[in-house]
């Protein structure tokens, strides 16, 4: 069968004039003509395919070679034949089971199952190439090639366990080996077996310290064991012996970042870019180095670019969109939203965030107020000195003055009367309470004709004292808000109580007067000044108390109620419905002592004139008055950013 | 201008003291908008309290070159028994405001209606916030100092708001807390960021934002 070539030659030119039905029709008729017989014909395509593949006739090679597999099976020659013209015409599956069919014929055959194997796999059926290798390994274990393709076949079907066995075989086979040795380690990395794979990689290394290989190998292996340092020290090197190494500087900025050098990481991968710019991948990691560096809108630069370069890859865009929404550029967020809606409409997680951006945007002002734009046309503003002395002083009586206001309004606040009440009470108290003593003590008071007159003397200034330090007890506390302004201090809040309290008993004081006038009692105070005196200066004591009460109740919630029943001694203390004459000389002594008793006497003194009493000691109740209230004032200046709690 | 010197400032919560500011000098320049930000908790609030002077700082001082306001939005300075109007009355009187023009100015913004002549106690939360930002409008004060309270009232409201301060900008400056960083990038032109007891100023938001950010991830 010497005229292979020349049947060829004539299929192909029939085939090509278009004179019968093809190139096959061609080959049939040849056989028919030379009256070759049956027998032979497998033999006959099997030259032809051969021959065919030879001149690069592929297609027609492999049809050759199927006719021939299909007539006759069982012979060695056929079989091999086909098997190697199907491998070498891509294909693998009909390659394979040629080789299977071999296998059958010679079953001894160990490079057979080698052959089987790499077609099963080459066709993608991996488990029945995983069966060759093994076959073809254990029936000749002294070849590495055998041990690390059934090695690599096992890894890749994830069978890390086995793929160790065989990897070992090789490393036994070559102990030096360094691809073998990578192999083993990453084998035994996958089983969780990280020591002995760190161990492995690094005696890759140190067989070959220059190959790139190697290193790359160990630097990964040790980056996901943690071990930073270390890894940082071998990629380094290599970065310094392969400068133009882009897949190096990415691990080199991998072991920056995770050694907690984002700047320096964030340099390296600049320069790993400037080798390959297109690698999305790359651009991703720079974009998470400048969020992490707080760069956002950087970040948000690259990892836009990151997904320009690989759009398949949504994790970018969703990245980006963090950091507009991050960054409060929601109309940015919202486009980026949109797009990765619209690449995949039914994701979950994308419609969630595209619905928070907008539930924030209506959250916020509109977005079509660009408030800064205009800022540029303004004029700048000179500094306004600190107030002087004289600016705050003026200041300090704004606030006193309207603090005042806002009490006198607030005191009775729910009635109708308002501020009326706080001095109609007093009025009708004086009254009833003159009334009564003047039908107990029949006729005369002590001092004067009226009762009602006597009464009053008493009680002004103990009302004076009373009302002053004890509305003040309170002033911090209940007026703890407006202590937020700045304006106004503790100092401001007790003052403008004491003044309220001084201008309401002055008021009660001077109607109760008019009225005893009106009413014919004719009582005039003798000595207007020394009243007035007398009036203030219990006043001042009153306040000093107030400011101490007040500091004293800021720390003692429960003294104002002390407080209260002092009050209570002191109206049966002060001589109000007596003179202190009335009393035996020892009790008069002690009671002298009263300084608001010293108030009422100090005040009737100067209202009758005719009672001088010789206990009487105006220095010692003024003295008294002025410590009283120096006290005060420096307990409240000093402990005043304790006295109340900030809201 | 604001300017501290040196201060600190630390209060105290139930798990012991918490420091705001430790020796802290910085300078808000006139003429800029600042951001103030921080992670919950680091002390924004008495900052802004502090830069207000309604609180004192532990030591150090804290000079003010301009009129400055009260935290705004700050309703707690109401007291629930007088009118709207009344309270306004005291506001304008404690800053030397014409009494007069301040309650019209305010009656006409806050769109309280008949409310404005009712005590501040039947107000609701937004009634109040309304009266707060129209009172902080009427005065006018050359830094205004806001806490958390642009995001007041309906949209109409807002953007009645914004208006009204875009024209109050013009004269005066911003020092702003707000955890809405889009808010932030439209009022504020320089950031500040609050963390550990140290307050640094940036020359831009973006980096103050960015700052943050950081900060914010080194929490989590």
């Amino acid at each position: 069968m010497s005229d292979i070539g020349e049947i060829r030659t004539e299929a192909i030119d029939a085939d090509a004039l278009g004179r019968g039905s093809g190139f096959f029709d061609a080959c049939r008729r040849y056989l028919a003509d030379r009256n070759i017989p049956e027998q032979e014909f497998p033999l006959f395509y099997c030259r032809l395919s051969e021959t065919l593949l030879h001149r690069g006739h592929r297609e027609n090679a492999v049809e050759c070679a199927r006719l021939a597999f299909d007539l006759q099976p069982e012979t060695e020659e056929t079989a091999h034949l086909c098997a190697w013209v199907f491998s070498n015409c891509g294909c693998y599956l009909e390659a394979a089971e040629a080789y299977e069919r071999l296998l059958k014929i010679r079953p001894h055959w160990v490079v057979g199952h080698r052959h089987a194997s790499g077609s099963f796999a080459a066709a993608g059926q991996i488990d029945c190439a995983i069966v060759h290798a093994k076959t073809a390994s254990d029936r000749d274990p002294d070849s590495l090639e055998f041990a690390m393709h059934a090695g690599c076949l096992l890894q890749s079907a994830n069978l890390y366990q086995e793929a160790t066995d065989y990897f070992a075989r090789a490393a036994d086979i070559e102990p030096d080996n360094c691809l073998v040795l990578r192999h083993l380690s990453t084998a035994k990395f996958a089983l969780d077996q990280h020591q002995d794979a760190v161990t492995l990689a690094l005696r890759a290394l140190a067989r070959a310290p220059d190959d790139r290989s190697n290193a790359l190998h160990a630097t990964e292996l040790l980056l996901r064991i943690g071990e930073f340092d270390e890894a940082f020290e071998i990629i380094s090197e290599t970065v310094d012996t392969h400068p133009r190494d882009a897949v190096a500087r990415r691990l080199l900025s991998e072991a920056e970042m995770l050694r907690g050098r984002a700047e320096d990481a964030l340099s390296t991968i600049d320069k790993a870019l400037a080798i390959a710019p297109e690698m999305a991948e790359y651009h991703l990691h720079r974009a998470n180095l400048l969020y992490r560096l707080g760069r956002l809108d950087e970040a948000a630069e690259a990892f836009g670019q990151a997904a320009a370069l690989d759009p398949s890859n949504p994790d970018a865009k969703r990245s980006q969109l963090t950091v507009y929404f991050d960054t409060g550029r929601f109309t940015e967020a919202l486009a980026i939203g949109g797009e990765l809606i619209k690449a995949s409409p039914d994701n979950d997680e994308y419609a969630q965030a595209v619905l928070q951006i907008l539930n924030r945007r209506f959250e916020t002002l509109d977005a079509d107020y660009v408030l800064l734009s205009e800022r540029e046309l303004r004029p700048c503003r000179g500094l306004r000195p600190p107030p002087g002395f004289f600016a705050r002083l003026q200041t300090q009586g704004r606030v006193i003055q309207a603090l005042l206001i806002r009490e006198s309004r607030t005191r009775f606040g729910d009635s109708r009367l308002g501020y009326g009440w706080a001095v109609l009470e007093p009025v009708f108290h004086i009254l009833m309470l003159s009334l009564v003593f003047a039908v107990m003590m029949r006729g005369r008071p002590p001092i004067g004709d009226q009762f009602f007159i006597f009464y009053y003397t008493g009680i002004i200034p103990y009302h004076l004292f009373v009302h002053a330090s004890s509305s003040m007890t309170y002033a911090i506390t209940s007026n703890g808000s407006l202590l937020q302004l700045p304006l106004v201090g503790t100092f401001d809040v007790l003052m403008a109580r004491g003044l309220l309290e001084l201008l309401t008993d002055a008021l009660v004081a001077a109607i109760l007067l008019a009225g005893f006038g009106a009413a014919g009692f004719g009582a005039l105070p003798h000595d207007l000044l020394g009243v007035s005196a007398a009036a203030l200066v219990v006043w001042l004591l009153g306040c000093g108390c107030g400011f101490i009460n007040a500091v004293i109740n800021a720390f003692a919630k429960s003294w104002d109620k002390i407080w209260a029943q002092l009050t209570r001694l002191l109206y049966f203390c002060s001589g109000i419905f007596y003179v202190p004459g009335m009393m035996p000389e020892w009790i008069r002594d002690i009671l002298a002592w009263n300084p608001v008793l010293q108030a009422v006497d100090w005040f009737r003194a100067s209202f009758f004139e005719q009672y001088e009493p010789h206990w009487l000691d105006r220095s010692y109740l003024s003295i008294i008055a002025v410590v009283t209230l120096l006290a005060g004032f420096g307990l409240e200046r000093g402990l005043q950013r304790r006295l109340y709690e900030p809201l | 201008m604001i300017m501290l010197d040196r201060v600190s400032k630390t209060y105290r919560t139930r798990t012991g003291r918490k420091t705001v500011l430790r020796d802290v000098n910085a300078v808000f320049e006139p003429g800029h908008n600042f951001g103030i930000l921080g992670v919950n908790g680091a002390g924004k609030s008495t900052l802004i309290r502090l830069l207000a002077g309604s609180e004192a700082p532990d030591r150090g001082s804290i000079s003010r070159y301009a009129r400055v306001s009260f935290p705004l939005g700050f309703g707690g300075t109401f007291h629930g028994v007088l009118s709207g109007r009344e309270n306004v009355a005291f506001i304008a009187r404690i800053y030397g405001a014409g009494i007069r023009s301040t309650i019209d100015y305010v009656e006409a913004f806050s769109e309280l209606g008949e409310y404005f002549q009712m005590p501040v106690n039947t107000y609701s939360a937004g009634m109040r916030a309304r009266l707060a930002f129209a009172i902080c409008l009427a005065i006018d004060f050359e830094v205004y100092l806001i806490d958390e309270v642009t995001e007041i009232g309906d949209q109409r409201f807002r953007r009645k708001c914004a208006e009204a301060f875009r024209d109050r900008m013009l004269r005066s400056d911003i020092i702003l807390v707000t955890h809405n960083p889009q808010t932030m990038r439209q009022y504020c032109d320089r950031g500040a960021v609050l963390a550990n007891g140290d307050l640094t100023l940036y020359d831009d938001i973006s980096t103050a934002l960015g700052r943050y950010h950081r900060l914010l991830q080194e929490k989590a």
